[in-house]
């Protein structure tokens, strides 16, 4: 489902823009200032300070990966790019160190609220996409687990497969851990310490 | 003093169609004030007016502006929606122009090239919305024309409604111009808000409010006192096109008329002719300033009404209550200044009136 996107909350936000001196430059610092923004320039690195910002607006025409104090596209905020020439190898640069919007130069009197907006958007939803792909991937990971905690519980008194299957939803239910996790303790008690911790487990 | 410099200064406003009685009040206030430094034996301009007339067609407003600058002037007072305003933008762009924007308006804009002397939303809806949902309660039914300003306005609002656990029972739009209002009307018959916010403009806006007035005289859960209608850009320059059927209706803006009388009809004229008469002021002893970019007329430490960084102006807020044909004050808010992408904090609302029980 679509989250609303945020509008509030710029006000007192800081941006660093990472671009050489050049009147684009003003341009923008002017438009963000005008939004309530507190703007800083870097060039031609970010320094630690970037880790405490809120937007980076970077240079897509000079840019490189060294400037940034991060691998590419794992910016911990979001990040528009300032395109000049619209090569496609500039382009694909940019992306892979991870715009999240982009504004044309020369710029202007407009764009920058947009792109914020855009930008800010974009992370979060990239940032909640990472964090539910993280989730499945290690859920993934565990069925072999699931598959071994049925079949222990089925050899050790279920009445079959199925049985096996409720007896440790119920587990899970009980314990409020995911099913993955609870299958996890079963094989790990199964294992281990055998029979003696079955008593505890159904407590 | 020497002979005033002639300095050319383009005025365009629409003096007919949907929304010319607005055009009329704000090109009133510019004209007096055009007048005004012209008279003046202290400033060494004069403004030489280049008149221009849309006629309340959206896009003759680019190629209108575009004659003015291309004539030689640099300054251009007027438009009145943020529809025309909007479209005047890229040609003032072109040509390095500056438009001074004397109405209300819906924010999310500090362009380069446009100063805004009157209100914007933390000037006018916030205020209001403050007032009226403990004055009133928290369910509204907005209603707006169908551009740029209702469908701001009318966002906002519902973000500040929604945030003070308010409710919006409908939200219903109209051409511009257009004045089909009964289904609009049927609908807040049967929703019974306890406020109506109007973003209608013009002519829409007068035949809603003519027929929800009629409608509270049937129901007296909507009349006014009840269930008031509120606008951001209701002034009296527009009661007369009400012909009465303006009682109780509630207005946010930066001035209203005393009783007494007052200097100015209303907050649009108000706005214009401070609008011009700044500029002289900016223009006065800088020959060649007229040339000059907004930017750098506003840059040398110049002081006066204009934030150098947003280009908007610390305005009060008034909320007044139209009593016996005459705006009353309800509430007045201190001058603020005007913050288009509200982000900067606001004052907090006012506590609510607890009293303890012993």
């Amino acid at each position: 489902m679509r989250h609303p996107i945020r509008i509030q909350n710029l006000g007192g936000a800081s941006a660093i823009i990472l671009h050489r001196p050049h009147p684009n430059v003003q341009a923008l610092e002017r438009q963000l200032r005008a939004i309530g923004l507190t703007v800083s320039q870097a060039w031609p690195d970010l320094g630690p300070e970037a880790l405490g910002a809120d937007f980076i607006f970077f240079d897509a025409d000079m840019g490189h990966d060294e400037q940034f104090p991060w691998a590419p596209g794992e910016s911990p905020l979001p990040m528009v790019a300032l395109i000049g020439s619209e090569a496609p190898g500039r382009i694909e640069w940019a992306l892979r160190a991870g715009a999240h919007a982009q504004l044309l130069k020369p710029l202007g009197d407009s764009g920058a609220y947009s792109a914020l907006l855009i930008a800010r958007d974009a992370f979060d939803a990239q940032r909640a996409l990472s964090v539910e792909i993280a989730d499945l991937r290690r859920r993934l990971d565990e069925r072999q687990t699931v598959v071994r905690a049925v079949t222990l519980l089925a050899a050790h008194g279920a009445k079959d497969d199925a049985a096996a299957y409720g007896q440790l939803r119920q587990m899970a239910m009980a314990w409020r851990v995911s099913f993955e996790d609870a299958a996890a303790r079963v094989v790990a008690r199964h294992t281990a310490g055998q029979d003696e911790d079955d008593r505890r487990d159904r407590g | 003093m020497g002979a005033k410099r002639p300095i050319k200064l383009g005025v365009l406003y629409s003096r007919s169609g949907d929304y010319a009685v607005l055009s009329e009040a704000s090109r009133a206030g510019a004209m007096a004030a055009i007048a005004a430094v012209n008279a003046d034996p202290a400033l060494d301009l004069c403004f030489q007016p280049v008149e221009c007339d849309p006629k309340g067609n959206a896009d003759a407003y680019g190629p209108l502006c575009n004659d003015i600058l291309a004539g030689g002037a640099r300054h251009v007072i007027g438009c009145v929606t943020s529809w025309s305003r909007k479209e005047v933008i890229p040609v003032l762009e072109r040509h390095g122009g500056t438009l001074w924007y004397p109405l209300p308006y819906e924010g999310f804009e500090a362009s380069d090239h446009v100063v805004y002397t009157h209100a914007c939303p933390n000037q006018h809806l916030l205020p209001l919305l403050d007032w009226v949902l403990p004055a009133h309660g928290p369910r509204g039914f907005l209603t707006g024309s169908n551009y740029i300003w209702g469908w701001e306005m009318n966002r906002l609002a519902r973000e500040r409604i929604t945030a003070a656990a308010g409710e919006i029972l409908g939200e219903r739009f109209l051409p511009l111009g257009s004045r089909e209002v009964g289904r609009i009307v049927e609908e807040i018959r049967h929703a019974r808000p306890d406020f109506i916010l109007n973003n209608l403009v013009g002519t829409s806006s007068y035949a809603f409010l003519t027929a929800v007035q009629a409608l509270g005289r049937d129901d007296p859960a909507l009349a006014p006192g009840r269930c008031p209608i509120l606008s951001c850009n209701l002034t009296e320059a527009e009661l007369p096109a009400l012909r009465g059927a303006c009682e109780g209706l509630v207005s946010a803006g930066p001035y209203f008329r005393p009783a007494e009388g007052g200097a100015f009809a209303s907050s649009i004229e108000a706005a214009a002719f401070a609008a011009v008469r700044e500029l002289a002021r900016l223009l006065h002893g800088r020959p060649g300033a007229e040339a000059a970019s907004l930017a750098a007329l506003l840059g040398d430490g110049t002081g006066g009404m204009i934030d150098p960084v947003t280009h908007h102006t610390a305005l009060p807020a008034i909320i007044a209550r139209v009593e016996g044909g005459v705006f009353c004050a309800l509430k007045t808010l201190p001058a603020m200044p005007g913050d288009p992408y509200l982000t900067h904090p606001r004052p907090a609302p006012a506590a609510p009136q607890l009293r303890v029980v012993s």
